[in-house]
């Protein structure tokens, strides 16, 4: 048995007694002490009273009147119809009935609500007809069953302040695109049902957005528009918007349902990736163009040329093989003057270069790398100094053992020089005229011949000299050539019938290249060393200690130029310092006689001594001079092998010089034997 | 005679279609301060409700407040078949009558007066007698100015709060006509401004 006693107001309460008498009397006893309550009479006592009796009755079943309802809201979607709600209360059991009854200010009617269905339960609907703006409903709910009815709590309700739009419609989310970036344009309806159009009601929108997967929205306020702009949208992500509406003063409704947007990726604007692509096309054609500017100095220094020794018209696959050792092969230089077509490699060769100063003047320079001391104890025998001043202007043979440089050399070949022709015999139609045709492949006028690095060979044989070692040997070396007056020469020469063959030049210095001596001319570099050479048979039988220069003593009646040592400068030679040379000399050519002969004279050679010391010294610091140089432009020909002696060194060698320069103390017999 | 017939209409024409402009202007203007002050009543009535106590509330809920507004007697469009129904001049005159009988009131109160709600009342009365001379050229108001009944209030003090409560509620009422009434005048005038977007 269940008691429920009510404490303050009157409840539903239930009691059940199993008498089915006791039934009907609770019954009773509940409606009365209902309206008594109503009545206001006490509560407690009668309820002990029934408690009492009910108990006593046995069963009893509760059952009584409705609960009361309560108005939840109302609502206006659009300011001309209204709907009320209200929440029952708990019925008494029974089936219970609701009503809405309203009075509107300004009249005592109670009018019922008109619609309890269109809304949905418990919910009563007014209609355009019978809702009014600016009244105020007096809204009642009375729930009613067989024990009684209950009336709620009155509510007063305007219709122009509970207006609650419905949501806003199509809502829908454009990707668009500004400038190349991207942005949303969400766009929507009012509610259908809202008389926006005659003015009657007046809608504010908000807007929220969020990216996916966001949990913050991003609210905006469009206000009364209908179109929102959103920017700030990433490319590649989804977005949701949501919009609600409010009239100027009422409630906000509810959320739109969920739009949903995709921002497409590499949403990138056109002018972007055309910006992207015109900057990355500046950037290659500049690099490109960097590079071609300098595709030059790149090449040299990522390639850098190898300076190989080259010897025009020297075979150099013949020397390795060592097949030289004839001698003449080597020395046969097929070409000469040298071609013009010298690469790059032949401006490190230095040229010895032989001046013309006169039309059989014959002026020769001699290299940077040539320079010996040696030389300049050679021009001893001249009267000044061993350059080219100091010898007469018929001297031939001209040792410059000066410093010149390379572009001092190349720019002195551009001086305008006669043509270097060692007529020795101008009237001679030999063929075999000395004579530089002049064709170096620089200069003009000057004979460009190397200064040859002469590898003493004892046996004169001509061996495949290392290009690199010769660099020392040269270095004791000092060549020098001898010029025979074309006159004296081509007597001799002509007499001779014979030529030097072809003289050779052994370079000493890596980047010599052999001067392209015309092979038909006989011209012969020639070349003594101060090793002491054996004497072979017409060979050199002189003997020289280091750097002997020679001086031409006479010419025999065998019109052999007899050459003869200069002690002073094998001396001095020792010392590096040219010596003073005193004493009669013939180096000074007086002139050519009728006969095409040079004419020597003695003469006190005064040499410059200074400029010869210096020179010397120099040439003597410089390692990468080689002690061998061009002196001069073999002027005779020589018909016997070159390792064969012509002349006869010491004995009656005439002495003569071409341009009053004799330098060469073993001229025949030690350039005969060191023909290579 | 037709081309000065034609010319006449022309010209009528556009004397009409500056007026109009004039007038939507005008109206405009109207709108933005009768929506103005809705806003002032609205925070008013607000601030006052916040303001009161449980057992004032309970009190005034007990009232059933009918019929306590000085401008009930003004018959005007209570719903929207009645406003559509009514003319713009029609309109304008409730208008400018609701307006004109809360001019004076406002002074009184307190709340009122704080923000010169009575100037206000009184500008937008000006521009409402303009946009009724621009829409009608017969002699305004029929009916001359309706004074506001609204000299009786009780002095009591326990009928203050109720007294503000209702004079609160009821500005806040008829300044919501107001701007409604206008709302839809204009719109009926000139559709295109602010009423389909």
């Amino acid at each position: 048995m269940f008691l429920h006693i009510p404490t303050k107001e009157v409840k539903p309460y239930e009691l059940s007694l199993n008498t089915s008498h006791g039934t009907s009397l609770l019954k009773l006893a509940c409606l009365c002490l209902y309206r008594k309550k109503q009545r206001g009479a006490k509560m407690k006592e009668m309820g002990l009273l029934l408690l009492f009796f009910s108990v006593a009755c046995g069963k009893v079943t509760g059952l009584g009147p409705p609960g009361k309802p309560t108005l939840t809201n109302c609502r206006s979607p659009e300011k001309e119809t209204f709907t009320c709600w209200w929440k029952p209360g708990p019925d008494g059991g029974l089936p219970t009935t609701y009503a809405l009854y309203y009075l509107k200010d300004n009249s005592e009617t109670v009018y019922e609500c008109p619609d309890y269905h269109t809304a949905g339960r418990n919910s009563c609907f007014f209609n355009k007809n019978e809702t009014s703006v600016w009244v105020n409903y007096n809204i009642t709910v009375v729930a009613t069953n067989k024990m009684g009815r209950t009336f709620s709590d009155p509510v007063d309700v305007d219709v122009a302040y509970i207006v609650q739009p419905h949501t806003p419609e199509n809502v829908t989310v454009n990707v668009m695109e500004d400038e190349g970036w991207p942005f949303l344009r969400v766009s929507w309806e009012s509610p259908h049902k809202a008389d926006i159009r005659s003015g009657w009601i007046t809608l504010v929108y908000e807007l929220r957005s969020k990216m996916e997967g966001e949990e913050e929205w991003e609210e905006h306020f469009p206000g009364q528009q209908k179109t929102f702009n959103i920017f700030s949208v990433r490319s590649g992500s989804s977005y949701l918007v949501q919009v609600r509406c409010r009239p100027d003063h009422g409630f906000w409704s509810e959320w739109s349902p969920t739009t949903k947007t995709k921002v497409p990726k590499f949403f990138l604007g056109r002018s972007l990736w055309i910006l992207i692509l015109v900057f990355s096309i500046l950037v290659v054609l500049i690099l490109a163009w960097i590079i071609y500017m300098n595709c030059h100095s790149l090449k040299h220094s990522i390639l850098p040329p190898v300076p190989g020794p080259k010897i025009k018209g020297f075979d150099h696959q013949r020397l390795k093989n060592g097949s030289y050792k004839d001698g003449l092969g080597a020395l046969m230089i097929p070409e000469y003057p040298p071609s013009s077509s010298s690469n790059d490699d032949d401006l490190l060769v230095e040229y010895l270069e032989v001046f013309v100063t006169g039309e059989q003047d014959i002026s020769m320079e001699e290299g940077k790398e040539i320079q010996d001391h040696y030389c300049k104890s050679e021009s001893s025998t001249c009267d000044s100094d061993s350059g080219h001043g100091s010898c007469d202007s018929h001297t031939l043979l001209i040792d410059k053992c000066k410093e010149t440089s390379k572009d001092e050399l190349n720019s002195n070949c551009e001086d305008a020089s006669e043509i270097i022709e060692l007529e020795i015999s101008q009237n001679n139609q030999d063929e075999k005229t000395l004579s530089y045709d002049g064709r170096p492949d620089t200069c003009n006028g000057r004979v460009k011949t190397w200064p040859s690095v002469f590898t003493p060979l004892p046996q004169y044989t001509l061996s495949a000299i290392p290009q690199k070692s010769s660099l020392e040997i040269v270095k004791q070396h000092c060549l020098s050539d001898t010029l025979f007056p074309p006159g004296s020469m081509s007597s001799n020469l002509v007499n001779q019938n014979e030529s030097f063959g072809p003289s050779y030049w052994e370079f000493s210095l890596n980047s010599k290249q052999l001067p392209q001596i015309h092979s038909q001319s006989s011209k012969h570099l020639q070349a003594y060393s101060d090793i002491n050479i054996s004497k072979k048979d017409n060979e050199i039988t002189t003997l020289f200690k280091s750097t002997q220069y020679v001086e031409v003593k006479n010419v025999n009646n065998k019109d052999m130029v007899l050459l003869q040592p200069v002690e002073s400068g094998s001396q001095s030679h020792a010392e590096g310092c040219p010596h003073v040379h005193q004493g009669k000399d013939y180096s000074k050519v007086k002139g050519v006689n009728s006969d095409k002969m040079l004419l020597l004279e003695s003469g006190v050679n005064v040499m410059g001594q200074e400029t010869a010391t210096c020179f010397c010294d120099k040439s003597e610091t410089n390692a990468m001079k080689e002690s061998g140089y061009m002196s001069s432009a073999n002027v005779w020909k020589h018909k016997h092998p070159p390792m064969q002696t012509v002349l006869p060194v010491q004995e009656e060698q005439k002495p003569f010089a071409a341009n009053g320069y004799v330098d060469t103390a073993t001229m025949f017999s030690t350039y005969n034997s060191f023909f290579i | 005679m037709n081309r000065i017939m034609i010319l006449l209409v022309v010209l009528s024409l556009g004397v009409s279609s500056q007026q109009i402009t004039d007038s939507q202007r005008l109206f405009t203007i109207a709108v933005s301060r009768v929506q103005h002050l809705h806003i002032l009543a609205q925070r008013y009535f607000g601030n006052f409700e916040s303001s009161l106590g449980p057992d004032e509330k309970r009190q005034l809920n007990k009232i059933f407040l009918q019929d306590f507004c000085n401008s009930d007697y003004i018959i005007s469009p209570i719903d929207k078949h009645e406003t559509q129904r009514s003319s713009v001049l029609e309109l304008l005159l409730v208008s400018y009558r609701l307006v004109e009988s809360w001019e004076v009131p406002s002074r009184s109160l307190a709340a009122l007066s704080r923000d010169q709600i009575s100037g206000k009342l009184t500008e937008l009365k000006t521009g409402l007698q303009l946009l009724i001379r621009t829409n009608q050229e017969a002699a305004f108001v029929e009916g001359g100015v309706a004074l506001g009944r609204f000299e009786d209030y009780d002095q009591r003090p326990d009928q203050n709060l109720r007294r503000n409560y209702e004079l609160l509620a009821c500005f806040r009422k008829d300044m919501h006509k107001v701007e409604t009434y206008l709302t839809v005048a204009m719109c009926r005038l000139s559709p295109e401004a602010n009423c389909t977007l």
